[in-house]
């Protein structure tokens, strides 16, 4: 934990440092960089917000002439195909590949690939239905791919129906600390910058060499991150890529949502340990930051684990010190994993987005990492019984999407 | 542990605790009773490389009425040399 401490420590005061570079840095470039480019957005029962994205890709400033889009209607039963459809018959660059239900509905990381076969371009971007990009993020998001040593891209994620509850508030404010922060130190440390699965991308030709996404896991974007470090590429983040997208809304659907999140994430960490471990292609510092990304899950496990031995303790009066030791732990243990970012990454990083008081609900993120203890152990747990009984592990439950976020683009 | 405590200390002690908590969430309490930060966030359209692009056709711009003047000197001085030669 106190590595996990030290780490965002370090994270927050590179971006503070950083922070007004930056922005000379992006006003400084000038190259005109347009390779071809395809954008997947795999949707599966997606006709509330789909309209919404395609619209928006057909207002894109990057030349139409060089941009594909491959929309991969993953056998909805609802209208996204018909929906769909209507945008590929008036937009020339905008094409839609039905799958019907023997070939659909076996996770994201499968329509991707299906959508990879069809996709021509030299850079492949994804995005997922319920997202809302800025006009000029393909530009932005193609830059880094000037360095041949870039394999693979992470654009920034914003909550755009943030003001509609608490659940979607406290969601908005671990995004700005994993996004704003995390991923931004990350980048600027040369550590292991995450591809987040949506509003990013990769070079085709090592995305194709690494064989696609791979099905098997359910966190296939944080796979992917791994196997493009271990290949000797890197992910870069471009903070000024941005994208609005619509947070779960309620407990139910931030379990979900976590679950698959930490269950994949899991998978990564038993699939990539000792790889990175052993990997002649990354740093010592980017092995050091590699497995404490892939411990990440495992931490409110440890939490719980530390509660169950002490609190007896206090109970039982075997020994003072063993009992302090459990309220010191709880209170460490929410100060520095906090729910995967420590709050004052989280504060920091709504003070230099210039939020006048979104960190006031900072210390509501209890709340969440609370939240995250029964869900970590679950996922844990079910993971560790799918490995004994040789079960296949869980499908890969998809997040719903309401379109509730619309209101908040028209003002 | 708790049993060592004198109830002068444990009132003390839960006191505290209830008065940390109360600092801790206080904040929270009231903007969500009132909110007033002005979410969502509004995405940058950041368009520094369309300013430069711009930038950059204004300066060819500039170059061709340069040139054009250079063009119209150079032909005024041309169609006078005949008659220097004359």
């Amino acid at each position: 934990m106190t590595a996990y401490l030290c780490r965002h420590y370090f994270f927050t005061l590179k971006v503070l440092k950083d922070s007004g570079r930056q922005r000379k840095e992006t006003r400084l470039e000038s190259s005109i960089f347009q390779p071809s480019v395809s954008i997947l957005i795999p949707a599966y029962n997606e006709e509330l917000v789909i309209g919404r994205i395609l619209q928006r890709m057909s207002e894109l400033t990057y030349p139409s002439d060089k941009m594909k889009i491959v929309v991969i209607n993953d056998a909805s039963t609802d209208a996204t195909g018909k929906i769909a459809k209507q945008y590929a018959e008036t937009h020339s660059f905008i094409g839609v590949l039905h799958r019907n239900e023997q070939e659909g509905r076996r996770g994201k990381g499968a329509a991707l690939n299906a959508g990879l076969k069809h996709a021509e371009g030299e850079i492949i971007l994804c995005f997922d239905a319920d997202y809302y990009p800025q006009r000029n993020i393909v530009e932005q998001l193609v830059r880094p791919f000037e360095d041949p040593k870039v394999g693979a891209v992470q654009g920034r994620v914003t909550v755009l129906n943030e003001p509609n509850n608490l659940v979607t508030r406290l969601v908005a404010l671990e995004r700005i600390g994993g996004y704003r922060v995390d991923q931004q130190a990350r980048d600027g440390l040369g550590l292991i910058t995450q591809f987040g699965g949506t509003v990013g991308g990769f070079k085709r030709s090592v995305l194709e060499s690494l064989g696609g996404w791979d099905e098997s896991i359910l966190a296939e974007d944080t796979d992917l991150t791994f196997r493009v470090y271990l290949a000797g590429f890197e992910v870069r983040y471009v903070n000024n890529a941005e994208c609005y997208e619509e947070a779960v809304e309620n407990w139910r659907a931030y379990w979900k949502q976590r679950y698959r999140w930490s269950r994949g994430h899991m998978q990564c960490a038993f699939k990539h340990l000792s790889k990175v471990l052993r990997s002649t292609n990354l740093t010592v510092r980017q092995k050091i930051d590699a497995v404490l990304l892939l411990n990440v899950y495992f931490m409110p496990i440890l939490v719980l684990l530390s509660w169950i031995i002490f609190v007896p303790l206090v109970f039982m009066n075997v020994r003072p010190g063993l009992g302090m030791g459990w309220a010191a732990t709880s209170i460490s243990a929410y100060s520095f994993v906090g729910n995967f970012a420590p709050f004052f990454e989280v504060a920091v990083g709504a003070y230099l987005d210039g939020r006048n008081r979104a960190h006031w609900l900072t210390s509501l993120l209890i709340f969440t990492f609370l939240y995250n203890i029964p869900i970590c152990t679950k996922a844990f747990a079910d993971l560790v019984v799918s490995k004994i009984s040789g079960k296949k592990g869980a499908r890969w439950d998809k997040t719903s999407h309401s379109g509730d976020g619309n209101s908040y683009i028209m003002n | 542990m708790l049993e060592n405590l004198s109830p002068t200390m444990f009132t003390a002690v839960a006191l505290g605790v209830v008065m940390f908590v109360l600092f801790m969430f206080l904040p929270a309490l009231l903007e969500l009773i009132k909110p007033r930060d002005a979410g969502p966030r509004k995405i940058i359209e950041d368009t520094s490389g369309d300013r430069k692009l711009k930038i950059t056709s204004m300066e060819e711009t500039e170059e061709i009425e340069v040139d054009q003047a250079i063009v119209k000197r150079v032909s005024s001085i041309l169609s006078v040399l005949p008659n220097l030669e004359a």
